[in-house]
């Protein structure tokens, strides 16, 4: 197992220089020169020359790339073009909101998933679990920005229960108010995500439900209780975590959405902002946030079901 | 009678389905007196599988029982079948690698019916598992407990299921298939512990098999299910002597036994009714060659005393010869050539263990350390010859790299050592399209070797066309051709994998070795995975393919008795090694190399299980071989071991008198002891 996890981890760091380079890459080899990309399409030679000189453009790109990593890697992003600010303080401060946001989100979808999944399972073909599937479904095939329209609509526009866009720091506001905030974003992320884990942990909730291991501990005596939980569970978790972690890659790219709709100071605005107006450090740093955030939820996600599955957890003899 | 511990009369099981209700058993009637042991034998489809879920009453929603009596120590079983599950019937379904939960560890299972049923803790719980598998024969009972099952072998996987189902001391047993998984010598062990349960603790068993030999070997009656009826029951010894139902006559006769090794077998034509229509007759008469037209009428189980039969000319019958359909077009002993067909020297294939570099490294001590690749012998310097016309019948169980050798001898798998000739001319490891057309392969499973999407005919076009043997109307005219030769009507070519039975799909497989008109057949497993009776269909065709166009065969088996039956000479294979190969008829004669004593002692045959169980060769359980010693494979598990030489050197092949090559440092005269228990 710790031979698999220190595997898992040195394999991470190789994804994440990896990406780094992929990062990088993608901006500065692309056609047309990173100052003009910052400057618009009628700058000044003049002004082209400077923004190369301060930003070290001429440099060759590899020493350019080894200047950015060697930055990154003593934790110095650099400053921000666009804002007079350093690029960690604007991504930690926007990390910790989206990390809040996609956190909340994740565990509603694991919890609501699992359960609704088990439900299917166990009442398979029932009214519920028809009906269930139909939501599923439709759940899925909609896109999430379809949901957060509809509920700004809904809930702040008509209803008027609940704010359309914004943030307030759970410090400055209370508890109630930070809440109101991310009630909507939240649901409307989790949606279409509940909708898919509950599909895979019902399919594999009914394979273990119709196996024969489950069939023994029936003829043992074990009540159906026990034997859902202790039998049919742990097995039907495994392809749960997988694609949980897929979800959780799915996820971030919704976040981007749902904070454009609802205004949502987080890393996914952060990242259209820089975007818009072509701030390439904070991009560059971004992106590779993105990118670390993902694959740890990847690990995480291995590791968790390596704890589950004894086969990896041990090895296998046979 | 005696105290009847259970008595069931007249349960029916039906089932509703898209094409109307399914009668999966009717009016099935058995008891088991208390300390008894019933086996209850059929092919597939039989019912006797869904007799035990009846009993438990773990059928799903779909399924209505009714019986006229199920009576349980005086409860009504049907009632009551939910607390009983578990405290006073356990059950061992037949593979323990499905049974058991791989999310648990062994302890956890085997004590969770005693805190469920017993009100034990876990604590106390976990102490009595271990008790209970170290009475089931677990030599390391703490370690076990610990371990998950994918962590131990077949056998003790099996014995852990014996141990669970044993806990809150049942009296009835439901034992479905509990052997059939596992390999001949492990199979033997797991029916001496259920003897040695059934001595020592009282307990009653029903017995589900498909195997009449094991059956024989436990049980004192038999009851025989066709089609959801019980067509014949009685004490097992005087139905095994004397079958009287056609159908229990026909299982008898289609069994290959090693004793009549070149007889030809019978087989039952037909398929199982369809069981959504309910034959007020005989169910079994459409497949009967005795059927006569009162058949339809309703049979009753009737006969002398308690051995009883449901057929109402079991009498008149009895005297008959069972009736030659098939006729063999040609006789069974074509002579064969003597001139080798393919010849294989020192054939060699490992197999690397598990991931790429990162597994090879040894993380042991902190920093990594490139640790030598740890790989598998699948197969080891193996020589081996098939020759032009006869049939080599390659044995051994599990694991033995039998299906390996048969690959590298078709260079489907590339070898790591060793040449291949065939023909007298040297095969490259990337073989000729020439090579390819000669030498063919049937698989063990039909349903995952024909491409369910596709139609017979195309299964049969693509190497009529890749060999360019022939095209267009010339390949419509070459499959019907292939369709006769199995014996299957010309009809089926339309006919996609599914909408045929197993042995209809077996045929479709060697159909299709046999397009490009081969020399050569690689039958692996052919029939493995099917029924007795169908079995039985399928070696005779293969056997009168052979003399109609002077194949030859490397026949792969791990059943001992099919090998007998079919083959010429005989090779022995255990872990990638062939330890005895020769004529068949010598080498089963005798000397044994002490392997395969063991595999011919461990089959239980019908009319002398139980004196043979007592003369069986009793091997250790499956250790590895102690680092570092590289001696006999075979030396951990052998009786006979003769201490350092065994373990340290790898015994050379020599010629016994009789011709048989044998790999074994044993001196001939205490080979002769080797197979004493034997005759």
């Amino acid at each position: 197992m710790l031979v698999y996890a220190a595997r898992r981890i040195l394999g991470m760091v190789v994804v994440l220089f990896a990406m780094s380079a992929v990062v990088f890459a993608a901006i500065h080899l692309l056609p047309g020169s990173v100052a003009h990309m910052v400057l618009g399409e009628y700058a000044t030679a003049d002004a082209v020359a400077a923004l190369e000189l301060k930003l070290g453009l001429r440099d060759p790109i590899l020493v350019q790339y080894w200047r950015w990593l060697s930055g990154v890697l003593h934790g110095e992003f650099g400053q921000a073009l666009s804002i007079d600010q350093p690029v960690a303080r604007l991504i930690g401060g926007a990390l910790e909101r989206s990390a809040v946001l996609g956190g909340m989100s994740l565990l509603l979808v694991a919890l609501m998933g699992i359960a609704l999944g088990i439900h299917s399972a166990v009442h398979r073909g029932s009214l519920s679990d028809r009906v269930l599937t139909m939501m599923q479904y439709t759940l899925i095939a909609i896109p999430e920005f379809f949901w957060c329209t509809v509920a700004i609509i809904v809930f702040a526009v008509w209803l008027g229960w609940l704010p359309a866009t914004g943030y307030t720091p759970l410090a400055d506001a209370g508890l109630l108010q930070w809440l109101r905030h991310l009630i909507l974003p939240v649901i409307c992320l989790s949606l279409g995500l509940t909708a898919h884990v509950s599909r895979m942990v019902r399919s594999s909730m009914l394979e273990a439900i119709e196996s024969r291991y489950v069939l023994a501990a029936r003829a043992k005596g074990v009540p159906e209780r026990l034997v859902l939980l202790r039998h049919a569970l742990p097995n039907a978790m495994l392809p749960a975590i997988t694609v949980l972690a897929i979800d959780a890659g799915i996820l971030i790219g919704g976040i981007v959405v749902a904070e454009t709709v609802f205004s949502f100071p987080g890393l996914g605005s952060l990242l259209m902002y820089a975007i818009q107006n072509h701030d390439i450090p904070l991009l560059q740093a971004g992106m590779l946030v993105v990118t670390a955030v993902y694959s740890l939820a990847t690990l995480v996600a291995d590791l968790a079901s390596a704890m589950l599955n004894p086969r990896i957890r041990l090895g296998g003899a046979h | 009678m005696a105290d009847i511990l259970l008595d069931i009369q007249g349960l029916s099981l039906r089932y509703a389905t898209a094409n109307g209700p399914v009668t999966a058993l009717d009016a099935v009637s058995l008891a088991i007196p208390r300390g008894g042991a019933m086996g209850l034998v059929g092919e597939s489809g039989s019912g006797k599988s869904s007799m035990l879920l009846a009993m438990l009453g773990l059928l799903g929603k779909g399924a209505a029982v009714t019986a006229d009596a199920a009576r349980f120590d005086g409860q009504d079983l049907l009632k009551v079948a939910a607390s009983l599950r578990g405290r006073r019937i356990g059950t061992v379904f037949q593979d323990p690698s499905a049974a058991l939960n791989p999310a648990l560890t062994i302890g956890m299972q085997v004590a969770e019916p005693l805190t469920l049923h017993r009100g034990m803790n876990w604590r106390e719980a976990m102490e009595r598992a271990e008790g209970l598998l170290a009475e089931t024969g677990i030599h390391d009972p703490a370690a076990v407990l610990k371990a998950y099952p994918h962590q131990l072998s077949g056998g003790m996987k099996q014995r852990a299921v014996i141990a669970q189902a044993l806990g809150c001391e049942p009296d009835l047993l439901l034992l479905d298939e509990p052997t059939t998984a596992l390999d001949v010598t492990v199979e033997a062990q797991i029916l001496d512990l259920l003897d040695a349960l059934r001595a020592r603790r009282g307990i009653s068993l029903l017995l589900v098999s498909h195997n009449l030999g094991i059956v024989d070997r436990i049980c004192d009656d038999l009851t025989v299910l066709y089609a959801g009826r019980v067509v014949e029951q009685g004490p097992c010894a005087r139905v095994l002597a004397g079958p009287r139902h056609p159908y229990a006559r026909g299982l008898m006769a289609a069994m290959p036994v090693i004793s009549h090794a070149k007889q030809r077998l019978t087989s039952i034509e037909g398929n199982l009714p369809d069981l959504t229509l309910v034959d007020p007759g005989c169910n079994f008469a459409p497949r009967c060659p005795f059927a006569v037209p009162s058949c339809a009428e309703p049979q009753a189980l009737a006969g002398e005393g308690d051995h009883r039969a449901r057929c109402h000319r079991a009498t008149e019958t009895a005297a008959l010869p069972w009736p030659e359909q098939d006729q063999a077009r040609v006789s069974m002993e074509a002579a064969p050539e003597r001139r080798p067909l393919l010849e294989a020297r020192g054939m060699s294939r490992r197999f690397a263990g598990h991931g790429g570099l990162w597994r090879s490294l040894d993380w042991r001590g902190g920093w990594p350390k490139l640790a030598p690749r740890k790989s598998v012998v699948a197969v080891d310097d193996v020589t081996i010859e098939v020759r032009s016309g006869e049939v080599l019948g390659l044995v051994g169980e599990s694991g033995s790299g039998k299906s390996t050798l048969g690959r590298l001898l078709l260079r489907l798998v590339p070898a790591d050592a060793g040449q291949l000739e065939f023909g007298g001319t040297e095969v490259p490891l990337r073989p000729s399209s020439d090579f390819c057309q000669q030498a063919q392969i049937i698989f063990q499973n039909p349903d995952s070797a024909l491409n369910p999407h596709h139609t017979v005919q195309e299964i049969l076009k693509r190497p009529l066309e890749l060999f360019g043997i022939a095209k267009g109307a010339a390949a419509g005219a070459e499959i019907d051709r292939l369709l006769d030769l199995v014996r299957l009507p010309r009809s089926y070519r339309t006919r996609y994998p599914h909408q045929m039975s197993g042995g209809e799909k077996q045929r479709i497989g060697i159909a299709r070795a046999l397009a490009g008109r081969p020399r050569f057949i690689v039958c692996d497993e052919a029939v493995s995975a099917l029924d007795v009776s169908v079995q039985a269909a399928v070696l005779n065709l293969l056997s009168d393919l052979r003399a109609q166009f002077g194949l030859s065969y490397l026949f792969i088996s791990h059943d001992i008795g099919v090998i007998a039956h079919i083959s010429d000479r005989i090779a022995v294979m255990y872990r990638g090694a062939i330890v005895q190969q020769g004529e068949a008829a010598e080498l089963l004669r005798g000397p044994h190399h002490p392997y395969t004593a063991s595999l011919l002692s461990a089959v239980p045959v019908v009319g002398s299980a139980r004196s043979q169980a007592g003369n069986r060769i009793r091997l250790a359980e499956n250790a590895m071989a102690a680092p570092g010693e590289k001696g006999c494979s075979f030396a951990s598990r052998c009786p006979q071991q003769l201490g350092s030489l065994c373990r340290t050197q790898v015994p050379a092949q020599r010629r016994l008198s009789n011709g048989v090559m044998m790999a074994c440092h044993l001196p001939d005269a205490q080979l002769e002891t080797v197979s004493l228990g034997l005759s």
